[in-house]
């Protein structure tokens, strides 16, 4: 009879650590997602976080490791913008559902390509499985800024219709290296 | 006589020394247990009301512990470095993304079919004494030297955009077979032929007319390595078919060259015409 109440017990409290680890994930991401540091912000923090320290040991990250990898993903963001021409100018996120091997986010994100600004909304799906994880869009609502000809309206219109974030991003890519390249050539003839 | 009694009495003694420290033990974990349970119960009570009071917008001003109205220098950069993170994550979405590595770039390129996003392919690239593939896990049926021939010394970007067109093309051609097998299986006879590039695709499949079925034997030949639709289609009946047939053949082989394999078989079953 004991054994019966000790397994019911070691269940409850399984049910319990998964509930708090999600919970804790929850708030967590919720934290992150409605809060916003601007570049000030976030150079005072690094100064004072130098400061602080001075001398101390307390088992934290030092401020030179954060820094060290503060910097390192600026600079992989930074090439990876100047190289395919497409620079993010703000993204949010809102994760809307996360069990135990599905999460579900709002994206929002303008940005441009060269000249051509853009904002995309979308829902991501990830699903994870044993070895991998699979990604889905849904919901993909495309706005160009820059006002759109018949050209940008026809990949734009074909990509939002079947969730087709991957070849709206290469064609966009492709076009707005002609487009500059055209605008260019303008210019030089002016 | 007595020392045998007395042996009695040892053992008897003993077991129910046992059983006490049994007893005794058992208690303790099932009272550690329920301390337990009232611990996490708390914790997670305590979470539910935080979480609670977060999603109606008050959290900042409780001065919840672990995060007061003022967060820790350290609680900002955590923040940026999640938050660039996030966006470095975006960039897998875009199809290209990577990274700065000592000698040169990883990219890693990303495919997709429509909205679901497939496979991804890395490129170790050493940038000097000039640019090289140093590794990479693009399949060995993937053209790769010849398209690095031709561009990966003099435009990066051109190499990389042709070779993902290359890439995204045989995941999706890859990608409507599979569809195809897993969703339609019933209308497939046999097994549906396929080599690894995927470009070469030979299945048989039932059609029927005046409630009589013939098999279609279609070949889809891809001519066209950066293309998932096929530029050759040949759709062959027995002969004894009928002549209705042939014409809903002529009509299969036009649709399967302008739309993809599986959304065509999908077009058969509501469309009203008999393929089981």
């Amino acid at each position: 009879m004991d054994k019966n109440i000790c397994q019911v017990y070691e269940d409850e409290i399984q049910l319990l650590e998964e509930e708090i680890k999600l919970l804790t994930e929850k708030y967590e991401d919720s934290q992150q997602e409605s809060t916003f540091f601007s570049d000030e912000e976030i150079l005072m923090s690094i100064n004072s976080l130098q400061k602080e320290f001075q001398g101390e040991s307390k088992g934290n990250e030092s401020p030179s490791d954060l820094k060290a990898r503060l910097g390192s993903l600026e600079t992989d963001l930074s090439f990876l913008m100047k190289f395919t021409g497409i620079q993010f100018r703000s993204h949010s996120k809102q994760t809307v559902e996360k069990t135990g091997n599905r999460t579900v986010q709002k994206h929002r994100l303008s940005a441009n390509c060269h000249s051509l600004s853009f904002q995309l909304e979308f829902q991501l799906l990830e699903m994870r499985n044993k070895e991998s994880v699979s990604a889905v869009i849904t919901d993909l609502n495309i706005v160009m800024a820059s006002g759109e000809n018949s050209d940008m309206r026809k990949f734009v219109s074909s990509a939002g219709e079947h969730g087709n974030l991957l070849t709206f991003f290469r064609s966009l890519s492709s076009y707005a290296e002609w487009y500059e390249h055209r605008r260019c050539t303008f210019l030089h003839f002016k | 006589g007595v020392f045998a009694h007395l042996e009695l009495l040892e053992e008897r003694a003993y077991e129910a020394a046992v059983k006490q420290e049994e007893m005794e033990q058992q208690e303790e974990k099932l009272a550690r247990l329920k301390t337990r349970v009232q611990e996490l119960r708390l914790q997670r009570d305590e979470l539910r009301a935080k979480v609670d009071l977060q999603q109606k917008g008050q959290l900042g001003k409780e001065g919840a512990v672990s995060n007061p109205a003022q967060p820790s220098a350290r609680a900002v950069l955590e923040w940026k470095i999640k938050s660039l993170k996030a966006m470095l994550q975006i960039f897998y979405l875009t199809g290209i993304s990577g990274k700065l590595s000592k000698r040169g770039v990883c990219f890693c390129i990303s495919t997709a079919y429509e909205g679901t996003y497939l496979d991804s392919f890395h490129l170790d690239l050493l940038t000097k004494p000039e640019v090289q593939i140093y590794r990479h896990s693009v399949p060995i049926f993937i053209p790769l030297q010849q398209i690095a021939k031709k561009y990966l010394q003099t435009d990066i970007r051109r190499f990389l955009s042709v070779l993902s067109d290359h890439l995204n093309a045989y995941v999706g051609r890859r990608y409507q077979a599979d569809q195809l097998q897993e969703h339609f299986s019933g209308q497939i006879e046999g097994t549906l032929q396929r080599n690894s590039l995927c470009n070469l695709l030979v299945f048989n499949y039932n059609v029927s007319s005046e409630s009589k079925t013939f098999p279609f034997n279609v070949r889809l030949l891809y001519g066209d390595p950066c293309c998932s639709l096929p530029t050759e289609v040949v759709i062959s009946c027995t002969p004894d078919a009928p002549a209705p047939l042939a014409e809903m053949a002529a009509a299969h082989s036009d649709l399967f060259r302008r739309v993809a394999l599986h959304k065509a078989f999908r077009s058969f079953g509501s469309a009203g015409e008999r393929v089981d």
